[in-house]
């Protein structure tokens, strides 16, 4: 039967939603996975069929973990036995990583910008060369451990937090160019002359048109290299370990060790690790949807 | 007073020459207009008087000073850009006031001045929106008062009507040509609509592929083109140009091509015979033997009745048609036989070169 052309319309965005919810459920389920296990005590961790939504529901693991509270616990003989937390150190993590990624971030985007508008307006760069520095980010990061730990080494910098800003910096660099140029390509060059033949300087045009301008797009991209190193495990890990630790490191910390496997402790510290984050994008929640959509700029 | 002058200026991109030599004095309160074909070169000659392109080769003058090494803004010019360029982050009055900001007018003048400037454009009610709320005509008023507020002794406006539909872009032009009359300001106006340049200026400066071709007030442009070039890009519609052959009959001289062959005026007597173009403009063509020069008869290809013209459209052999414009809603019926007459004065003939043979 032939459906009306508000019929399919319809249809259409049904089928539409129906696929959205879908893929929602697949994308959301490990954030739910984490927050209720985060909540659950350690006797549901393994449970099966499995808890989804624990009905003796305990802060234990977010105390244990972020409040250093030692534990009580039954054993097997059913003695009370004291859990030791001396090697776990998460609020200096997350002040480790604040610090880190933050420094990194604004230095790669503030960095980038100024590096893609020479791009984007006095070509400063050649296309291939462009490409050259978003192939850098094609290297595996594993292959820079090695080279990079010796260099770290002789210049006294494993370990330390300068160490992994200059890092996360360089290494997110080609990022920041790539993203913050497709936002400055957008503004068009009369806009700027238009300043200019008005009377403002070079330094006056960037500051009140073009910066303005891409703002939203430079926000998006702060917090895209936000989130990259804000959970950088790899070079963390090789590169610095007992003096310096952030927080993807401290995470796995809680795994293997002669506990077992501490699930719940891990998901009360995941939680901790992602909530940041999402603060982070509510707060400039607005230049994300203008940023992301590439362009607030009417032609 | 203000007098720019462009001295044996060229400007190449790569092996691509986009301006070649090109010499022009323009006086003060002059309404040029620079009209050709798009990639003739215009453009980057507004852009090279306004300081965004360096010329390759010689010089701009502005009152007697060389300019070539001075900025944009310090060179006492206004330019109104095809895509308007407003700055869609700040609100109209804003967007005005920007360059008296930047020249440190006080505050209150400032807006003394936005708002005198905004009733000279009639804007005043658009003054607290932003630019994203107004419609394309409105953005080119906000424009021109932006550049019009910081008083510039030159206005430079490239294809500033392009981007508006016909009905607008008639409206804006009699706004230009009202804002020139009241400023006496020079106005240098980029256009590829030999249309807006008949009507705006005061001098035409015709470019094809670099150069200047030709440069007059509208109506010598229009009468006594130079070249076929400049003959077949005013008017509208087009002049009718037939590509054929002149030959010898008798004392006189023929132009044939195909069925259309005609007898040319006397004074055409000495052109040597060989290939070359007749042209006539469509409203001089009469219908009708009128008595006076050659005729020819022909069969109606097409009537377009515009209300108060009529387009006749006769078949060639070519790609174009011939066409007549004639007053009023002629009684002629398509198919009918009709007599044509090209009086003698209105004949135009061009060398096989392009050149025109007086």
């Amino acid at each position: 039967m032939a459906m009306t052309k508000s019929q399919r319309r319809m249809s259409f965005s049904a089928f539409r939603y129906l696929v959205l919810t879908f893929w929602l459920c697949i994308v959301a389920f490990p954030i739910f996975w984490m927050v209720s296990t985060s909540f659950k005590p350690d006797k549901e961790w393994f449970a099966w069929p499995p808890v989804y939504i624990s009905e003796n529901a305990t802060m234990m693991n977010y105390l244990v973990v972020w409040a250093d509270v030692s534990e009580y616990a039954t054993n097997e003989d059913g003695d009370l036995e004291t859990y030791t937390q001396s090697l776990q150190r998460p609020w200096e993590a997350l002040g480790n990583s604040a610090l880190i990624s933050v420094i990194a971030t604004t230095l790669s985007v503030l960095f980038g910008a100024v590096l893609a508008y020479g791009v984007s307006r006095y070509q400063i760069l050649s296309e291939g060369r462009m490409f050259q520095l978003l192939m850098l980010r094609m290297v595996p990061p594993i292959v820079l451990v090695a080279p990079i730990s010796i260099w770290y080494s002789a210049l006294g910098l494993l370990d330390s937090i300068t160490g992994l800003v200059m890092l996360y910096f360089l290494t997110t660099l080609p990022y920041a160019v790539w993203m913050s140029k497709s936002f400055i390509d957008e503004v068009p060059r009369e806009m700027e002359q238009a300043a200019e033949i008005l009377g403002a300087s070079r330094a006056r045009t960037i500051w009140e048109v073009v910066l303005p301008l891409v703002r939203s797009g430079l926000v998006a991209t702060f917090l895209f290299i936000l989130i990259l190193t804000w959970s950088e495990y790899l070079l963390a890990l090789l590169l610095s370990k007992t003096a310096v630790v952030t927080l993807p490191v401290e995470l796995s910390k809680y795994q293997g060790s002669t506990e077992g496997r501490v699930y719940g402790r891990q998901a009360a510290l995941s939680v901790g690790i992602t909530l940041p984050l999402i603060v982070v994008g509510m707060i400039i929640r607005k230049h994300l949807a203008r940023g992301f959509s590439f362009g607030m700029v009417r032609r | 007073m203000s007098r720019i002058e462009l001295v044996n200026l060229r400007k190449e991109y790569g092996n691509v020459v986009a301006v070649k030599e090109m010499d022009l004095t323009i006086e003060d309160g002059e309404f040029i207009v620079f009209v050709g074909p798009s990639g003739c070169g215009k453009t980057t000659t507004l852009r090279m008087i306004a300081g965004f392109e360096d010329p390759t080769n010689g010089e701009i003058l502005i009152d007697g000073e060389v300019v070539n090494e001075k900025e944009p803004g310090d060179r006492d010019l206004g330019m109104v850009f095809q895509s308007h360029a407003l700055f869609p982050h700040k609100n109209v009055a804003d967007n005005i006031a920007f360059g008296l900001r930047m020249q440190k007018v006080p505050q209150d003048e400032q807006a003394r001045r936005v708002k005198e400037i905004a009733e000279l454009v009639r804007i005043t009610h658009l003054l607290g929106k932003m630019p994203g709320q107004c419609s394309g005509g409105e953005s080119q008023r906000i424009a021109l008062a932006r550049t019009l507020v910081t008083e510039p002794s030159n206005f430079l406006l490239d294809e500033p009507l392009s981007s508006l539909d016909a009905k607008l872009r008639r409206e804006l032009r009699a706004e230009c040509d009202r804002l020139h009359d009241e400023l006496q300001k020079t106005f240098i106006y980029v256009t590829h609509d030999q249309e807006e340049a008949m009507t705006l200026a005061d001098r035409i400066i015709v470019m094809n592929q670099g150069k200047i071709v030709q440069q007059g007030t509208p109506l010598e442009i229009y009468g006594d083109p130079v070249s076929y070039f400049v003959a077949d890009f005013f008017g509208n519609p087009a002049m009718n140009l037939i590509e054929g052959e002149f030959v010898k009959s008798g004392d006189g001289l023929e132009f044939k091509s195909g069925h259309f062959d005609v007898p040319l005026p006397a004074k055409f007597n000495a052109v040597a015979p060989g290939k070359g173009t007749f042209g006539i403009r469509p409203e001089n063509v009469v219908i009708g033997a009128s008595g006076q020069g050659a005729t020819l008869e022909r069969e109606v290809e097409l009537v377009e009745p515009l209300g108060k013209d009529t387009l006749l459209y006769f078949e060639t052999e070519q790609s174009r048609p011939f066409v007549s414009v004639v007053e009023g809603t002629e009684d002629v019926k398509r198919h009918a036989n009709v007599t044509l007459s090209f009086p003698d004065d209105a004949i135009f003939l061009f060398a096989a070169d392009g050149d025109r043979i007086r």
